[in-house]
């Protein structure tokens, strides 16, 4: 049985169905993320789970105990938020304290696990520190300790990243990860950030107004993506429309220009079927050597310079798409207007 | 140069208002210590502190303002959470509330409650009587005069109480709490009330300040407090009333002070999240 389960969960705010029949086993120690656009629901479900807003209908288990309607402050979960949270009026151990104190514990207890806490986000120098005093980033280090602090059955963090800029949102989000993998505890996490979801999770939930659209690791959500959000939400990618030409033989054409696809069930589709490609930008490459499919004449329309990745617009036909190759010194680039080969794997070709 | 400018226009505005405000001050103050011909002194300032009365009157009504304040926190910290937190759209019925003493003049307000509680209290139509009439007894009536301070002070506190909790994410402390295990009681006084504590000390010293020098409501139920008792001298008297009204502003300023004190080096905290 898995340690949290929610089971049909549906929430209805009036008319509007904010989440949708939502059903999700997560195993002890997992780290899952909920990724998608916003007002897709991950937020509420998140709240579902910290006891903050009551499923319209559905069970959420934790530990084979029903919490569903259990209080907020009965459910031993701990959470982060965006806006770090932090009691303006403590200083930083007695914010990491509180939730300590309210369960009774002797002083000497507590003090021991504030400083525990304050070791494991190495902020020692700043204990007695308010959090105004603080920058955002060790303010939510703190936030993370306060509540891993009360040693919660599930540590439930909503978008804690967001509010940060780039450098601090990396080494945090891997000091998250770091922590959470030594304490073994079980974590979820909402973003919106695609990048965030596949660098940190165990698996991914993506999330589109309200249902699921998928569940799998990082490397199955970005490879082989299910529906045509995921693949788009999830990545760049290039997307054009074509017609079935062969299907036994995996062919089909876009502006006239045949491609060869791997994707599984595409034998039962019919000739003439229209349909919708996707391809990733680095899924391409010039074709330096001979293959025997997806070598496909091409227009170099635009180059971006993007640091570790330059980016190619070429036009197949008459379809624009991007291709992405790995930055070095020694790169040569084709000139803007100049004719070239391109090619892709069957396996790149998504038919979605 | 415009800066220039607009620092010269700054310090003239700010000497005319300081002007405005010093010059009645100064004349108080100095017809305070005329009270004998050709000489300056604190006779007045004597004669007053050795009235039993004053210090009597003085003593209760600080009594009262401080019951009136304590009631008050109960009743408008909560609430004024509450509309924030779950009933955003109470907002309105309960502003217009808080302002009706600006409406309804003082002296309705004692006779609605003379009228009200000098009778007793039942079930109606029934004989069953739940409260004896509050008017017949010294604690009644000071339980009478307190509710209606509240009621006097309420567009001050509330507003100071909302003010103050505008200011710190009410909705996000008050979850994360809540995920840490707090129950209610613990937020409304372990995290609401400390970040919200100089919007309460204004509060309270504002209902201090109106409590303390209020005539209306403490003449009509014939409580003996600090207002009527300086109207009354103020009356009969030409330099006392001078004296207590110059030492009334040094308390008052006394208690601004304290609460810059105590304030003041948390100032930033209630913002900060």
């Amino acid at each position: 049985m898995a340690y949290l389960s929610l089971s049909n969960v549906t929430k209805q705010f009036g008319d509007a169905v904010v989440v949708d029949n939502f059903t999700l086993d997560i195993e002890k120690g997992e780290f899952v993320s909920f990724l998608g656009p916003s007002g897709c629901g991950k937020t509420t479900t998140l709240r579902m789970v910290a006891g903050f807003e009551l499923p319209t209908s559905g069970r959420i288990t934790l530990g084979g105990a029903d919490i569903t309607d259990k209080a907020p402050n009965q459910r031993n979960v701990g959470m982060i938020f965006q806006a770090y949270a932090l009691f303006p009026n403590m200083t930083v151990a007695q914010n990491i304290g509180f939730g300590l104190r309210l369960r009774k514990m002797m002083r000497d207890e507590v003090n021991d696990r504030v400083n525990e806490m304050i070791g494991l986000i190495n902020l020692e120098k700043h204990a007695n520190k308010y959090p105004y005093q603080l920058s955002g980033g060790q303010q939510q280090r703190v936030s993370l300790a306060r509540a891993l602090a009360i040693r919660p059955e599930v540590l439930l963090l909503d978008e804690p990243l967001s509010a940060l800029d780039a450098k601090i949102r990396v080494s945090l989000r891997a000091e998250i990860r770091a922590i959470q993998r030594r304490l073994g505890i079980t974590a979820i996490f909402v973003t919106h950030d695609q990048e965030e979801a596949l660098s940190i999770s165990d698996r991914i939930v993506v999330m589109n107004v309200g249902e699921m659209e998928q569940v799998g690791t990082p490397f199955e959500i970005y490879n082989f993506p299910k529906t045509q959000f995921v693949a788009n939400f999830v990545g760049s990618l290039n997307n054009s429309d074509a017609e079935v030409i062969d299907p036994a033989n995996g062919i089909l054409a876009m502006d006239g220009v045949h491609f060869k696809t791997a994707e599984q069930g595409f034998a039962n589709r019919r000739q003439g079927d229209k349909v919708k490609i996707s391809v990733r930008p680095e899924r391409f490459s010039f074709a330096a050597e001979p293959m025997k499919e997806n070598v496909v004449d091409c227009t170099i329309e635009n180059i971006t310079f993007l640091g570790s990745v330059v980016r190619i617009q070429i036009s197949i036909g008459n379809t624009k798409f991007n291709m992405d190759t790995f930055n070095n010194p020694f790169l040569e680039l084709p000139a803007i207007g100049a004719k070239e080969k391109v090619m892709c794997s069957k396996e790149a070709v998504l038919v979605l | 140069m415009s800066e220039r400018r607009f620092s010269i226009w700054s310090w003239v505005w700010f000497l005319l208002g300081a002007v405005y405000f010093l010059v009645p001050l100064y004349a108080t103050l100095r017809h305070s210590l005329r009270m004998e011909r050709d000489v300056i002194g604190f006779k007045a300032y004597v004669r007053a502190f050795e009235d039993q009365d004053f210090w009597e009157t003085f003593l209760l009504s600080n009594t009262l303002a401080v019951a009136t304040i304590v009631a008050s926190v109960i009743l408008i910290v909560p609430t004024a959470y509450w509309i924030r937190l779950r009933l955003p759209q109470a907002r309105r019925i309960t502003e217009f509330i808080t302002l009706l003493p600006f409406v309804i003049p003082a002296i309705i307000l004692v006779f609605g409650l003379i009228r009200t509680y000098s009778v007793p209290i039942g079930i109606p139509f029934t004989a069953i009587e739940l409260l004896q009439p509050l008017t017949t007894s010294k604690l009644g009536t000071y339980a009478l005069i307190t509710a209606g301070y509240m009621v006097l002070a309420m567009p001050y506190m509330y507003r100071s109480v909302d003010t103050g909790m505008r200011t710190v994410d009410i909705r996000t402390l008050t979850e994360a709490a809540q995920s840490l295990g707090a129950g209610w009681f613990t937020i409304v006084t372990q995290v609401i009330l400390p970040n919200i504590r100089s919007a309460l000390l204004s509060g309270a010293l504002l209902t201090f300040a109106i409590v303390v020098g209020e005539v209306t409501l403490a003449s009509f139920l014939g409580v003996d407090a600090f207002g009527p008792y300086l109207f009354l001298i103020g009356q009969h008297r030409a330099y006392e009333p001078a004296a207590l009204s110059f030492v009334t502003f040094l308390l008052t300023w006394l208690a601004m002070g304290l609460i810059q004190l105590a304030t003041g080096g948390q100032g930033q905290t209630a913002g900060a999240h």
